[in-house]
């Protein structure tokens, strides 16, 4: 199961209509300027992620975590290093949170509504697309490893499980973070990702 | 996947009720027309507003000042997205006055979650607020940010000082042993034997403030995260010699001998090898300083997985307690006791030699028993 070349670019498209949504909502909050860029997309099975991510991603990680349910189904998490995670923090609360390059209690909850915005804005294009409404759980942040995150991403169903991978970057004043979203899905979602993707191309 | 909704029905709302008045936070529900259908004890005390003089009501008419960030947040949740809004970007939902005690804030200081609440045959039907109270926990925040800035801000100022000083002191040093030298040499008359060993003194007591205000220097440096590591091929038995031949006359005047095992091929490492050398110098001087009889020995040699070297430095001194080893890494400390402070030195090298070690990407450890010696081991990665 993967989408081809067209498909690809249409969801990293969809990907990118609600990385700029979610970068508007976040300028809107702070009061500052916040940009990012257009994503790269990977799919791949959900046992190649760690593959597709090491050597981009180093030491503790910084995760927002949402389960998603609805017309697709499955598992989003925004990946950022610990360090970027707690510079964003510091940057958009004008160096209230994130002290000292930590993630502090704060940091972590400026960092859950960042990436609930990012998260949401995303998947609810899915929603869109396929016309009917997607849930999401409440985020919770997590501190970890990568090998640890991956082994967390969770699918209810024993079918075949796919990672839709977009990387991004977040620039805002002189600092740009390295982003990256892991929307893990169940072969079945996948596919009528697809089916939708290929009905809208011309 | 079950999808992520609260859902509930006309029957269970009685008891949720219940539930919620015994929570920690503050619960407003509202329907899909932000009308309010629950408010909880928490929210009754909290704003001495009665449950039953709000529900029913619009909530923007129970919260006037209900910014636009707050009221399209409830929007969305009643169209299905789960809402967070951190207090450090938005401060507060409901205009709360904070808890008695607590100065700094005009208002309660308010983590948020907004989730949309569904009926159980899944059709939407509001919305619900979990409200928490963070302000005591911002002020501890504000508090602890306040102190760390100040103490940067020392430590700063601190750094620039030894620095500043420690250039101001060095010209002079310089300019001293210069026309030390041109005394020696002759260039202004001639010199008696006895004016020529004066001069000698001169210029050996200048060097030794010379190599002090260096410690300062190389400390101000590593405090202020001005000292790089330059990684460069090197091979770890010839800067261990070269660290050798460097104290071989402070051992020599001592009548200490001097026991180096080191192996006859080279260990490779991708090193700083002038902050090796440094660190060994240090700890070969303060082996050969705190040593007055015996030897000082100096091995070298690669950990089998050829991760690591370690540079370990052994000395026949009085040793070091236990209550001392903990503290001889600090700046400005030497073992304390009959020791304390009967050997020159500003107290910086250990400190130093360790900074310089973990800017590597190692580490130095100590071992020791009073009354038979040390031994110091620089373990430093090899790549």
């Amino acid at each position: 199961m993967n989408l081809d070349e067209f498909e690809t670019d249409a969801l990293a498209e969809l990907f990118n209509v609600g990385l700029h949504r979610a970068a508007a909502s976040l300028s809107e909050i702070t009061g500052q300027r916040i940009g990012v860029d257009m994503p790269r997309l990977v799919i791949c099975p959900i046992t190649e992620i760690e593959v597709e991510l090491t050597g981009l991603l180093g030491g503790e990680i910084a995760t927002v975590h949402q389960m998603f349910g609805g017309a697709v189904a499955g598992d989003a998490v925004l990946l950022l290093e610990q360090d970027k995670a707690a510079a964003l923090a510091k940057l958009m609360t004008a160096g209230e949170a994130g002290l000292g390059g930590r993630l502090d209690q704060s940091a972590r909850e400026v960092l859950a509504e960042i990436g609930n915005i990012v998260l949401g804005a995303c998947l609810s294009g899915f929603g869109d697309m396929l016309q009917t409404p997607v849930s999401f759980s409440v985020p919770r942040i997590h501190i970890e490893s990568l090998k640890n995150i991956l082994r967390s991403l969770r699918i209810d169903s024993e079918e075949v499980q796919y990672a839709v991978i977009a990387a991004t970057q977040f620039r805002m004043s002189e600092l740009a973070v390295d982003g990256y979203l892991v929307v893990a899905v169940g072969a079945k979602s996948l596919a009528r990702i697809s089916q939708v993707l290929a009905d809208r191309i011309p | 996947m079950s999808e992520r909704r609260i859902r509930f029905s006309d029957a269970q709302a009685p008891m949720l009720r219940e539930i919620g008045d015994v929570l920690d936070v503050g619960v407003l529900s509202v329907d899909e027309a932000l009308v309010i259908t629950g408010w909880n004890r928490w929210l009754e005390t909290a704003t001495g507003k009665r449950a039953a003089g709000v529900i029913g009501k619009p909530l923007a008419v129970v919260e006037p000042n209900l910014r636009p960030a707050a009221r399209n947040a409830f929007e969305q949740a009643v169209h299905g997205s789960t809402v967070v809004l951190s207090h450090r970007l938005h401060g507060y939902l409901l205009d709360i006055p904070p808890a008695s005690g607590i100065d700094g804030f005009r208002r309660m200081q308010q983590s948020v979650r907004i989730l949309p609440l569904h009926s159980d045959d899944g059709a939407t039907r509001g919305a619900v607020a979990i409200i928490q109270d963070v302000t005591e926990r911002v002020v501890r925040e504000e508090e602890l940010r306040v102190a760390m800035e100040a103490a940067q801000s020392a430590n700063q100022a601190k750094s620039s000082f030894l620095a500043a000083m420690s250039h101001e002191l060095r010209t002079p040093i310089g300019a001293m042993s210069g026309y030390a030298d041109l005394l020696g040499d002759g260039i202004f008359g001639p010199v008696s034997d006895t004016q020529r060993a004066q001069l000698v003194r001169i210029k050996t007591v200048g060097r030794h403030l010379l190599d002090i205000v260096e410690e300062i220097l190389a400390f101000a440096r590593i405090e202020a995260g001005r000292e790089e590591a330059h990684l460069a091929d090197a091979d770890a038995v010839a800067i261990a010699r070269e660290a050798l031949v460097a104290v071989e006359p402070l051992v020599g005047r001592k009548g200490l001998g001097l026991r180096a095992d080191l192996p006859s091929s080279p260990i490779h490492m991708r090193t700083d090898a002038v902050k090796v050398r440094q660190i060994l110098i240090n700890l070969l001087g303060n082996a050969v300083k705190f040593t007055d009889a015996g030897q000082i020995s100096v091995r070298v040699c690669a950990a089998p997985d050829g991760a690591t070297v370690d540079f370990v430095i052994a000395d026949t001194g009085p040793g070091i307690s236990e209550s001392d080893i903990r503290r001889i890494f600090e700046p400005f400390v030497q073992a304390s006791g009959s020791f304390a402070r009967t050997h020159e030195g500003t107290g910086l090298g250990l400190s130093v030699s360790r900074k310089l070690a973990r800017l590597l990407g190692g580490d130095i450890s100590v071992t020791s028993k009073t009354g038979t010696g040390s031994v110091f081991t620089a373990s430093l990665p090899a790549r």
